[in-house]
């Protein structure tokens, strides 16, 4: 009964009328940054917590929270229309997502996404307020043992991503892990591969990596095919899903929650894991793989719904440990200092007023998200409508100015506009980039476990396997790649790959 | 004694200055003022300039911002101040420990601490904790010296990256103390207080702010407390002083700096500015809120400072031979 208590007390404060206006200014606010490609949540917050100040602190951690899984409604807009992930989570979107728009069917995905995106957020929520506390206990179990173990099943993920060549696609994540190794190594403190540029030694950001591969080579070899596009119908019709695909999104959109809500959770590999997991587990168990990267509705609505699930339980190591699940969490934190109140395990007894009113925002958030979003497929999919030649050099634009806010800096422009470069060389000899980015994402990190492991065990390897959660996890990686070489599924893959 | 005559000087043209309007406008900032905070949002660097700010604002008359310039482990942004133009309108704010061991941990630094950045005045002070798991069976500094003197290699102390203040405190009291414990890297303080909570490390160096809830909430053993005195919210710990460890002074020292070569006229302003806001009651709130206190002070004291602790803590580098390049 507790719970209830907690629930309506969460209500009664989320739905105060100023409460529910920050909250929507703060999902209005995230949608727009979504959109705008390369400008995240991070900067967003930061510019905004001075203004913060003023506020009561359950209003201010509600806009707070409001702009960031606004982010993840929003990004995903970009990702389906233009092919520029302008967050992590939303690189996966651009597979299916962008190959439905190209097919015309812009409309459908942005619903889909949406409404993904909603029901991930409502179950989300009911996750935070009934398990926080067990699965903040859980994520305190994960190690560097059990992140390493973790990773690895991860970067597996990755090889079945791919369509296409399993030698292409392993060459590709074998890259992404090369890239992922330059900048000053954590454990040793070490420059790799930096050259002496001061700029290199955090390694290379995610954000221009990943919008010059995938937005802007997608550009160049638009102009160059100099092909008619699709002109998108506005029949109303045409924009909602039909039922056929929103019976076939349901299921994905459930494992997807299910997914993000667990991977969310543990600090560290958040942004990336949920939605790559989720795509390859649609991928993997789907009747036909050979549809995905082709217009795939499952593969739009799972890692939708396991990004704004991730999204929103990320906050429980927060509330409930007072430990940030990434960067933005940290800015929250922040947040919180500067409304007197000191973060940590107790704020969820002293301040129940706040947590749970916060808990409760998230849901008339999603909700009020849902109800912005779904009216504005139509306006979104009528940006297609623009002729290329004016859409494009926008598109350019808005990737340089994202690209610089990150850290204020020019080289970040250069580095995307080199990935620009490899990834339309990518385009030209047919390899995919997306293991490549989760290599150059998954990679330090499993370097950075594997060797803290090393050094905690005094260099013992069998931590690994003693280790109960870590076992497990090794033993669902053997499954696979036992699976992936057993000479029946390697015929199979070359039957399908010969259609 | 030329020099003592000069700050004289300086100081009595800071009191004109502050006294006789037109000569205010001699030191007059026509442009906006960027803060440089050489690290990514959220940090304590970054929070308080973005309380400075709009004070600053107020007190030139000109707007005020803050610019995040992270990697490098703060060196791009110092960077980017020590070759700004010499007129006081670009200021850096950071934590200048890390000022302090730069030119030890990276051998080909781009800038000359001393010679290419002009402090402006200290900001803050935020004392470190040294707490412990509870798993470790240590609730004093003796206890911990005895158990980690007869389970050598076995405590793991996380700290938040090599060359971080916190990882150099740690090397201080291992050779300080004759114990052998394993340091441990992570990707900053979060990330290290996260390791320790859970009991991946065992002990950690870290700020108050931070340690501190986990203490209340008996998830981590408050040991010890760098600083002058002991911590109102954890009476029991000794400060280092009295538990006589090496380091005494470690902790955030926060100060706000400008080009090298600036007149010394418009770093005489912006200190008499700084001072005024460092005396704002809500300021000194906030700044308490983030684990530590104001610093009033002039300029030379954080050039005094730092030409110590380059020597000091820089001295534990080159003798732990820790480098990052």
């Amino acid at each position: 009964m507790e719970l209830f208590d907690n629930l309506l007390l969460g209500l009664s404060t989320a739905l105060q009328f100023n409460n529910l206006l920050y909250c929507l200014i703060g999902v209005v606010i995230g949608t727009a940054i979504g959109v705008l490609p390369g400008i995240g949540p991070i900067p967003t917050v930061a510019l905004l917590l001075p203004f913060t100040f003023g506020l009561p602190p359950e209003s201010a951690l509600i806009m707070l929270a409001g702009i960031f899984y606004g982010a993840q409604y929003g990004g995903s807009t970009t990702a389906i229309l233009v092919n520029v992930p302008g967050e992590t989570s939303s690189v996966v979107t651009c597979l299916d997502g962008h190959a439905m728009a190209r097919q015309g069917r812009a409309g459908p995905a942005l619903a889909i996404a949406a409404v993904s995106s909603f029901f991930a957020g409502t179950v989300a929520t009911v996750v935070i307020a009934l398990l926080s506390l067990p699965l903040a206990a859980l994520a305190l179990k994960f190690t560097a043992v059990e992140y390493f173990s973790l990773l690895v099943l991860g970067l597996l993920a990755a090889v079945i991503l791919a369509h296409g060549s399993v030698s292409k696609s392993l060459a590709m994540v074998f890259l992404g892990l090369l890239l992922g190794t330059i900048g000053i190594d954590v454990n040793s403190g070490a420059a790799r591969m930096t050259f002496g540029i001061p700029a290199l030694s955090d390694g290379l950001d995610f954000v221009p990596v990943a919008m010059g591969m995938f937005g802007l080579a997608e550009i160049i070899a638009n102009l160059e095919r100099n092909e008619v596009r699709q002109v998108v119908s506005q029949k109303l019709r045409d924009l909602v899903p039909t039922r056929a695909d929103l019976k076939a999104a349901f299921p994905a959109m459930v494992r997807g929650t299910a997914i993000g809500s667990a991977l969310g959770v543990l600090p560290g590999g958040g942004a990336a894991l949920p939605p790559f997991t989720a795509y390859a587990l649609e991928k993997k168990i789907a009747r036909d793989p050979q549809r995905f990267g082709k217009g795939a509705i499952e593969g739009v609505a799972g890692p939708e719904a396991a990004n704004n699930a991730g999204a929103q339980t990320s906050f429980i190591p927060l509330l409930t440990l007072g430990i940030p699940a990434n960067a933005l969490m940290a800015l929250m934190i922040g947040a919180l200092m500067m409304q007197g109140i000191q973060p940590g395990p107790q704020v969820m007894t002293e301040q129940p007023a706040l947590v749970w009113g916060v808990i409760a925002s998230m849901w008339t958030g999603n909700l009020m998200l849902l109800i912005i979003n779904l009216p504005l497929v139509g306006l979104w999919v009528s940006m297609l409508k623009i002729p290329y030649r004016l859409l494009f050099p926008a598109i350019v634009l808005f990737c340089c100015i994202g690209t610089y806010g990150i850290s204020n800096s020019v080289f970040n422009v250069w580095l995307m506009l080199g990935c620009a470069m490899l990834g339309y060389f990518f385009i030209k000899v047919g390899v995919e980039p997306a293991p490549l980015l989760l290599g150059l994402v998954l990679g330090p990190q499993l370097e950075e476990n594997f060797r803290r492991a090393m050094q905690l065990a005094d260099g013992d390897p069998s931590v690994f396997l003693t280790r109960p959660i870590s076992a497990v996890l090794l033993a669902v990686v053997a499954v696979l790649l036992l699976a992936m070489l057993s000479p029946a599924v390697l015929r199979k893959r070359t039957q399908a790959l010969a259609e | 004694m030329k020099y003592r005559r000069l700050g004289a000087a300086v100081a009595a043209l800071a009191l004109c200055g502050a006294l006789i309007p037109t000569l205010v406008q001699a030191q007059s900032f026509d442009r906006p003022v960027r803060i440089v905070v050489p690290f990514a949002p959220g940090g304590t660097s970054d929070i308080l300039a973005r309380l400075i700010s709009p004070k600053l604002s107020e007190a030139v008359g000109q707007p005020v911002v803050v610019e995040n310039k992270p990697g490098a482990a703060g060196n791009i942004g110092a960077d980017a101040v020590a070759k700004a133009r010499p007129d006081g309108h670009t200021l850096l704010l950071m934590d200048i420990g890390s000022l302090a061991v730069a030119p030890s941990l990276f051998s080909d630094l781009s800038y000359d601490v001393k010679k290419d950045l002009e402090p402006v005045g200290m900001v803050m002070f935020g004392p470190y904790v040294l707490a412990v798991h509870p798993s470790v069976p240590a609730k004093t500094v003796p206890e911990l010296v005895d158990y980690a003197k007869a389970n050598p290699g076995k405590l793991a102390v996380a700290n938040s990256g090599v060359g971080a203040l916190n990882h150099i405190t740690s090397v201080a009291l291992a050779r300080g103390l004759g114990i052998d414990w394993k340091a441990v890297p992570y990707k900053g303080g979060a990330a290290a207080s996260r390791a320790v909570v859970s009991g991946e490390s065992t002990v950690i160096i870290n700020g108050a702010t931070a340690t501190l809830p986990f203490v209340t909430s008996k998830q981590l053993v408050g040991i010890a407390v760098t600083g002058d005195a002991r911590l109102p919210a954890l009476p029991e710990a000794q400060t280092f002083k009295e538990a006589k460890l090496p380091l005494a002074d470690a902790g955030t020292w926060q100060a706000l700096l400008t080009t090298g070569k600036t007149p010394a006229a418009v770093v005489a302003r912006l200190n008499a500015e700084l001072q005024k806001i460092l005396a704002m009651p809500e300021i000194k709130e906030k700044v308490a809120e983030q684990g530590g206190m104001v610093r009033p002070g002039t300029p030379d004291e954080v050039k005094a400072w730092l030409a110590t602790n380059i020597e000091s803590w820089g001295g534990i580098v080159r003798a732990a031979d820790i480098k990052s390049n």
